[in-house]
């Protein structure tokens, strides 16, 4: 027999589980990996987050809703070949300006956040008006964005960036940079509007089972369709971000992100499933496999074994999303 | 004891192409009345539940709901006059707690900055822990993911909150086909106590001890017509089997005119 509260506490165990493995990893690391402990590989761990972190939150939501996008990786790709052809002034790009200069800010994140949104609305419009399968029409956009990318810029590059847009890649504050910033805001507002608001209730509930939902009155596929736009947005936005990090765009930038962003989020507790997960552990799950690369780096181990851990990861994720279900029944 | 009408099916018939799946079904239910709507396979009880409630369109007959005479053309249309069908599971979402599955759809919200809509959880909250204590309803922890819950405690979150909601008149297909026997005990007594305030209530079931303890009346069809329409206290489950099967005659119904023997009829599952 288990008390309440002894249930309450593995509760909150299991929901947070991923919280405690990055806190047990960070110690770890701090203890046997030399020169981990320190402010600026703290930092350096955050900042890689930026882009799977941002590409992953859109990539949760729909996974929440019950659905799949496979397309955010190439997506993004494209918002930030687009951005680098628009305001790069070498290689591909076109060098446009703005008088004043800031004005490049607004406009070319407006640019990707369409770009991107115009993929998850043609996501949306395969699978929910056409109903076609989501994973299907994903890994095609998947496919065909990314060729789109490299058929815009024939293959070659574009580079230096507007300075107006690379100087938000290089400020700071707080010793962590501004992008990460971005990262954490996006991670902070889409918490608050999964957890908070009836957007996020409902795409939870659809999540969970969408015949209930409708039978409720709840408009499934509108939000469904939103969920999909607004994962192609948010995909926009992280290659807007990777744009300004690299200060210009090459066909293959970002290639094999798609593969972390879904470590992290699986590692973060969303269920493949639909309906089941939150936010702050995605990013938690981006943390994690961020700090894992950062040690593995500074242990001077070759980068490869990053992917046999990330892979061992997610099975060991997978596993205890399994094990979670027993351990709850036999507090139950 | 008598109910104020809230259903009434006048000679209600369905045809499916040459089929005739109903061939005539009148009856009626009362407000605060639990009706057993028992028969065979294939009988029409199906049939008639999606035409009460919208899933069906009846070739013909007059259907008249709490004074107007209407049938409804969608299910969403019946569910907002008040009328719905409860169907095991279909209707919760179990990865989603107590209080979010009672507000589904109908989720008390707040503005933030005159725009932003929030939630009011604790808001919610107070109001499923008086419906459900008004219902005399008992579950643990109100933020527990419906997952976790039983079968016996999902029946009575999907009742109480169509009672919550203004609904009038809940159909239950075979609602106590996955429940122990202590649960479908309770779950009787979840009904009355729907009933009690004054929902008719439309029970389907095969069990007729269950149909016995909880109904006021039962309403047996066979082949498509009303085979007899008895209070419960006046019958007993041998008349009601033999209704069921044909060998004894209904009385109380004029449209259960003799019955043509037909060898098990040409009525679609």
């Amino acid at each position: 027999m288990t008390s309440p509260r002894q249930r309450a506490t593995a509760e909150f165990i299991l929901d947070h589980l991923v919280w405690f493995m990055l806190a047990a990893v960070l110690i770890a690391f701090s203890i046997f990996v030399p020169n981990f402990f320190q402010i600026g590989i703290f930092a350096n761990i955050v900042e890689q987050s930026t882009f799977v972190g941002v590409m992953a939150i859109g990539l949760a939501i729909v996974i929440i809703a019950g659905h799949m996008d496979l397309s955010v990786e190439s997506t993004a790709a494209l918002a930030a070949m687009i951005t680098g052809i628009l305001f790069c002034s070498r290689g591909i790009g076109m060098g446009l300006t703005f008088a004043p200069e800031w004005l490049v800010i607004p406009v070319s994140l407006v640019i990707s956040l369409a770009v991107g949104g115009l993929i998850g609305f043609l996501n949306g419009f395969f699978t929910i008006k056409l109903k076609m399968n989501a994973f299907i029409v994903t890994l095609a956009s998947y496919i065909w964005v990314r060729g789109l990318v490299v058929a815009i810029s024939g293959g070659r590059s574009a580079q230096d960036l507007s300075p107006s847009l690379r100087s938000i890649g290089i400020e700071q504050v707080l010793y962590i940079p501004l992008m990460a910033w971005i990262a954490i805001i996006c991670f902070v507002m889409f918490s608050f509007i999964m957890g908070r608001t009836p957007f996020g209730r409902h795409v939870t509930l659809i999540g969970g089972n969408a015949v209930a939902a409708f039978r409720a009155g709840i408009k499934v596929d509108r939000l469904m369709f939103i969920s999909f736009i607004l994962a192609g947005a948010i995909a926009g936005l992280a290659g807007w971000l990777l744009a300004i990090r690299t200060s210009g765009a090459t066909a293959n930038l970002g290639t094999g992100m798609l593969f972390n962003a879904f470590a992290a989020v699986v590692i973060g507790g969303v269920s493949l499933k639909g309906g089941v997960g939150k936010l702050p552990g995605v990013y938690a799950g981006v943390l994690l496999l961020s700090s894992i690369h950062t040690a593995i780096n500074l242990m001077g181990l070759p980068a490869h074994y990053t992917q046999v851990i990330l892979g061992l990861l997610v099975l060991a994720a997978v596993l205890l999303d399994t094990l979670k279900i027993q351990i709850r029944q036999r507090f139950a | 004891m008598s109910f104020p009408t809230l259903l009434e099916l006048d000679d209600i018939r369905m045809n499916f192409g040459a089929i005739e799946a109903l061939r005539g079904v009148s009856f009626k239910v009362g407000k605060g009345e639990v009706v057993a709507l028992l028969g065979d396979n294939g009988a029409g009880k199906s049939t008639l539940v999606k035409i009460i409630s919208g899933g069906l369109k009846a070739s013909a007959g007059r259907m008249v709901f709490d004074g107007e005479e209407r049938f409804f053309p969608t299910p969403a249309e019946a569910k907002a006059q008040g009328i719905e069908t409860v169907y095991q599971d279909l209707s919760l979402c179990t990865n989603v707690d107590v209080v979010g599955n009672f507000f589904m759809g109908r989720e008390m919200v707040k503005k933030w900055l005159g725009f932003i809509p929030v939630l009011q959880e604790k808001e919610m909250e107070a109001v499923v822990a008086q419906a459900l204590q008004n219902a005399g309803t008992r579950i643990p922890s109100l933020r527990t993911n419906v997952e976790h819950l039983s079968g016996g405690q999902r029946q009575a979150i999907e009742l109480n909150r169509f009672a919550h909601w203004g609904g009038k008149l809940v159909l239950l297909d075979e609602p106590f086909a996955a429940l122990g026997v202590e649960q479908t005990r309770r779950g009787l007594g979840l009904i009355r106590r729907i009933a009690g305030q004054g929902i008719g209530v439309i029970v389907i079931t095969h069990i007729m001890q269950q149909a016995f303890q909880v109904a006021d009346r039962i309403v047996v069809i066979r082949q498509g017509r009303v085979a007899g329409d008895v209070p419960a206290k006046q019958t007993s489950p041998d008349e009601v089997v033999g209704l069921i099967t044909g060998e004894a005659q209904a009385y109380g119904k004029p449209s259960g005119q003799t019955q043509e023997t037909r060898p098990n009829g040409p009525i679609p599952n």
